[in-house]
């Protein structure tokens, strides 16, 4: 690689820097205006957003039921991906095309219509309102995305480390467990980080399956009939630097614990 | 912690984990349990297909087995006192008023757009992240891109409003350099409905791309190199093939989000820019209450993103076949 | 990559615990939210003042559960899909979308004889013509809203506002925003036509043809809009950052910007212009109707309640007397001339089949134009 494209490529990357943050910042900023409406020019500054957001328990309660949630499905996500995309890919069999568009068929269902015939469906089921409805639709709606991301890294595993672990006489188990699995864990991950997202953002099903207890974003769109405050600014501006020291506690923490067990 | 949970979490083959997996292998419930499951190819295949099938056939279809019926129903949700019927009249709706199809083809053609822009703008970010970046920190960098990610989607659309807005941050930047004298009307436009999208989509494409140039081993590059292949053949004929499955999961994702579009176009976009999910939820919000027609837009949108879903793959496949041969 | 994966398998374990904790007690209140001690209620936020909210639970031992909402299309979705057993007791229906509710067979009829205080509802909007359908009452007026043109005053002068003229004039190109479906009503006020189709309730062919008139006005007129818009906080948005000088809106989110100390003022056009009410209705099978009758009393029994309820959302109160709660500002804000309310005429639903069969089409065909 010269160093003229090298230069080239990181101006870009910093460029990209420069525009994921520049509304990030304005959405920090605005949190400290002193006035019911975000924009400029700000006249005079103040705080109260920002301690406002702790007083609200309704925020705090929202915010932690948002993350269960997002956890939640999740792991739902990610056990039905995996199983489906280890089903699909490299294998031929009558009805995998059939399959394979079942599985990433809720991703493909505009979100107003999908909540509706989730709601609908829930009731047939008997599933009531509420948190176990809202896992279960932000869980079916983001199988696909796991399918897609775990079929395509499986799709690049090396045949030759399968069959050199069953030459050495590793049962099937085994092997799925000990090559296929750890193969599978950055496609895993990537879908996962996909998933908290999407589940931690979503509005329209939150809405329509859950009941008088509001997620994060059912919450802000509420008050965003009343306008967009800089009120909303700061708790979205809080509950992201919470998240992340929660993330970033926990990779401090198992990376110690790595530590401690290792000789 | 029990020293066995660590090891099943350590690298494969190193040759301290070998006493858990003997011990693992040789415990009978386990050898009875691996007999049953691999007895023979069709027991496996079975006991690995039937969970998926099950679940894709009441998890997956049976909510949008709902939307259809509710598509070929006269009337829904039904009012006290009438009778409904089966009918098609929602679908021939769609395909005997062209105001409809303007916003269709719209949405499958920003769908594209938006994708390319999305893959030519961050492959260079992941090219760099995963060739440039020391490993120590690729991790590192790649985190923090993701940060202003979790923000909602409403609270950061509203950010990149008074970033854009007349009166906002860029047009307040401008002015101060003395580069203008007027504001610049860069919302409701085009333009500032792409920089919310790119927001959107653009984090579906950089993992997988990442994860595809990661582990592209630099040895085909140098090797390449010393044949005298230049840097751009070198792109060309080694790094984009390889990388081909990380572009056709990324331009997946992009192409599937993108079709169902919905707060960022009407809060960003201007007048002439509507999409096809603000027609269809048109149909569930305003006052004459219009299901089916929704439901059967919403039907005819999916089998059309569908299909282009599974071409799409095609391609790929035959393209990274034609590139083994 | 191994390690990393460690880590973000602990990362998940570690906040779901954390999550779950937090989430829990919420999650306990809901599952005990089936008994018969409370009322929930389906609302705009701030609708239902908080001070009244923790005054009526203390003193009745009713618990009030609020359920914020934020549209109107995606509320009446929810009880459909409810139905026939909600867990709604008491929703907040706007005024010309009654008969939606009341078609679909959602809303019980109000008991206005179980309502002691419903003599504290000024008769302008209690008795009014459109509050009375099949014979019966619907709802409980509360808040008050209506079209009007808002205007920036540092650039836009009040003569000019005096029109709705002014917001199609090349001199503003690129400045004005509106919201289609209620525009298309106004335009229909500004060319003479009966908004409400009342008029042309025997003759549909007439009504189609005013539409089609309508809708290519609207088409004509473009090139000189900068943002067909949603919602109220779009408008405030847009009127901050300046991208736009004038628009019509409703009187609520333009009062908001106004309490702001914004430059912003309102005007009810002398072509005319349409109101609506905010009504606090009962849902058919309501789980709990004695606590909802029980609720909307209380709510209705001091104007103090309805002036917190007007500085919360910049809608106008239903109340007698509710005007002398307020300050100057807010008394600025929620107030027209004599003159302008003149020409004020409110939405009515009667006809809203053939209005909705003819305007749904007509806002596509603009937006497609």
């Amino acid at each position: 690689m010269t160093r003229g494209s090298r230069i080239f490529m990181s101006c870009i990357y910093w460029a990209f820097v420069l525009y994921v943050f520049v509304p990030l910042a304005l959405m920090i900023l605005m949190g400290f205006k002193d006035s019911k409406f975000i924009g400029f020019p700000i006249r005079s500054w103040t705080l109260d957003w920002y301690t406002g957001v702790f007083d609200d328990g309704a925020v705090v309660s929202a915010f932690g039921y948002s993350i269960a949630i997002a956890v939640l499905s999740t792991l739902v996500s990610i056990l039905v991906g995996t199983w489906i995309a280890v089903l699909l890919e490299g294998r031929k069999f009558v009805g995998r095309p059939v399959v394979f568009g079942l599985a990433v068929m809720p991703a493909l269902v505009p979100g107003i219509i999908s909540a509706i015939a989730f709601r609908i469906y829930a009731r047939g089921l008997g599933i009531e309102p509420g948190m176990g409805a809202i896992v279960w639709a932000h869980a079916v709606h983001n199988v696909p995305f796991v399918v897609l991301v775990v079929m395509a890294r499986l799709s690049t595993l090396p045949k030759s480390q399968l069959e050199a672990a069953r030459d050495l006489g590793a049962d099937p188990m085994v092997v799925f467990l000990r090559i296929t699995l750890p193969y599978l864990v950055p496609a895993i991950l990537g879908a996962s980080i996909f998933c908290l997202l999407l589940s931690f953002d979503d509005f329209v099903r939150s809405f329509f399956l859950g009941g008088y207890e509001p997620t994060l974003p059912v919450l802000i769109f509420a008050k965003l009939r009343s306008g967009m405050s800089p009120e909303i600014n700061a708790i979205a501006t809080v509950a992201l630097i919470v998240t992340a020291a929660i993330g970033i506690w926990a990779e401090r923490f198992t990376r110690r614990m790595n530590k401690d067990s290792k000789p | 912690m029990p020293s066995d949970a660590v090891q099943t979490r350590t690298a494969p083959g190193t040759p301290d984990t070998l006493p858990f997996w003997g011990r693992m292998t040789r415990w009978s419930p386990y050898r009875a349990v691996v007999n049953v499951i691999y007895g023979s190819p069709r027991r496996q295949f079975l006991i690995l297909a039937i969970f998926p099938v099950l679940w894709v056939l009441t998890q997956h279809l049976g909510p949008m087995v709902q939307m259809l019926r509710v598509s070929l129903t006269s009337a829904y949700p039904v009012a006290p006192d009438t009778e409904t019927y089966l009918t098609l009249e929602h679908y021939i709706k769609f395909f005997g008023d062209s105001i409809f199809w303007q916003p269709f083809f719209r949405t499958l053609a920003f769908a594209f757009v938006f994708t390319f822009c999305t893959l030519v703008l961050t492959y260079p970010v992941a090219y760099f992240l995963a060739r440039h970046v020391s490993r120590k920190n690729q991790m590192l960098m790649l985190l923090l891109l993701l940060i202003p990610f979790w923000v909602g989607e409403i609270v950061r659309t509203y950010a990149i409003m008074i970033l854009l807005g007349n009166t906002g941050a860029l047009n307040l930047v401008l002015k101060t350099l003395g580069l203008i004298d007027r504001p610049i009307p860069f919302m409701y436009t085009s333009f500032s409905m792409g920089v919310g999208i790119v927001y959107l989509t653009a984090l579906y494409m950089l993992l997988p791309l990442y994860s595809a140039l990661e582990k592209l081993p630099t040895s085909y590059n140098e090797a390449a190199a010393d044949l005298g292949a230049g840097p751009w053949t070198r792109f060309r004929r080694i790094t984009l093939p390889l990388t081909l499955e990380g572009i056709g999961s990324g331009c997946t994702l992009v192409f599937l989000i993108s079709t169902g579009f919905y707060a960022t176009p009407i809060l960003l976009g201007g007048p002439s820019t509507t999409v096809f999910a603000q027609t269809i939820a048109g149909f569930f919000h305003t006052a004459g209450d219009q299901w089916p027609t929704g439901a059967a837009f919403a039907s005819i949108m999916f089998a059309a993103a569908l299909l282009l879903t599974v071409l799409f793959q095609r391609i790929i496949k035959a393209m990274r076949k034609g590139d083994t041969k | 990559m191994t390690k990393l994966i460690l880590n973000r398998r602990g990362f998940i374990g570690s906040t779901a615990a954390a999550g779950g904790l937090l989430a829990s007690p919420a999650y306990l209140r809901r599952a005990h939210a089936q008994g018969s001690g409370e009322v929930n209620i389906w609302t705009y936020n701030d609708f239902v003042p908080k001070a009244f909210k923790e005054q009526f639970e203390s003193e009745t031992g009713i618990k009030v559960n609020v359920r914020l909402v934020d549209d109107q299309g995606k509320q009446f979705n929810l009880l459909a899909a409810e139905q026939p057993n909600p867990t709604v007791d008491i929703m907040t229906v706007a005024g010309h979308r009654f008969l939606q509710f009341i078609e679909s067979d959602l809303l019980a009829p109000l008991d206005t004889g179980r309502l002691g205080n419903w003599g504290n509802i000024n008769p302008t909007f209690s008795e009014s013509d459109w509050s009375t359908i099949n014979g019966e009452k619907w709802g409980a007026p509360i808040l008050s809203g209506m079209e009007v043109l808002s205007y920036n005053t540092d650039y836009v002068t009040a003569e000019e506002a005096q029109t709705w003229d002014t917001l199609f004039s090349e001199k503003y190109k690129g400045q004005t925003a509106y919201i289609i479906q209620d525009m298309l009503s106004i335009v229909m006020l500004m060319m003479g036509y009966d908004g409400n189709f009342i008029e042309y309730a025997d003759d549909h062919a007439r009504a189609a043809e005013i539409m089609e008139e309508v809708k290519q006005f609207m088409i004509d007129k473009k090139p000189l809009v900068r943002k067909y818009y949603d919602g109220g906080a779009e408008f405030q948005q847009m009127m901050v950052n300046q991208d736009i000088l004038l628009g019509h809106s409703w009187n609520g989110p333009a009062a908001a910007l106004i309490n702001d100390g914004f430059p912003l003022a309102m005007s009810i056009p002398q072509e005319g212009s349409y109101g609506f009410v905010y009504t606090f209705n009962i849902a058919k099978n309501a789980p709990n109707g004695d606590n909802a009758y029980t609720f909307l009393d209380a709510l209705l029994s001091s104007p103090e309640i309805g002036a917190a309820m007007t500085k919360a959302s910049g809608f106008i109160s239903t109340y007698k007397g509710a005007d002398q709660y307020l300050n100057e500002l807010e008394k600025k804000s929620t107030s027209f001339p004599e003159e302008q309310l003149a020409n004020l005429q409110f939405f009515r639903a009667e006809e809203n089949e053939l209005k909705y069969g003819l305007m749904d089409p007509a806002v596509e065909a603009i937006k497609a134009a």
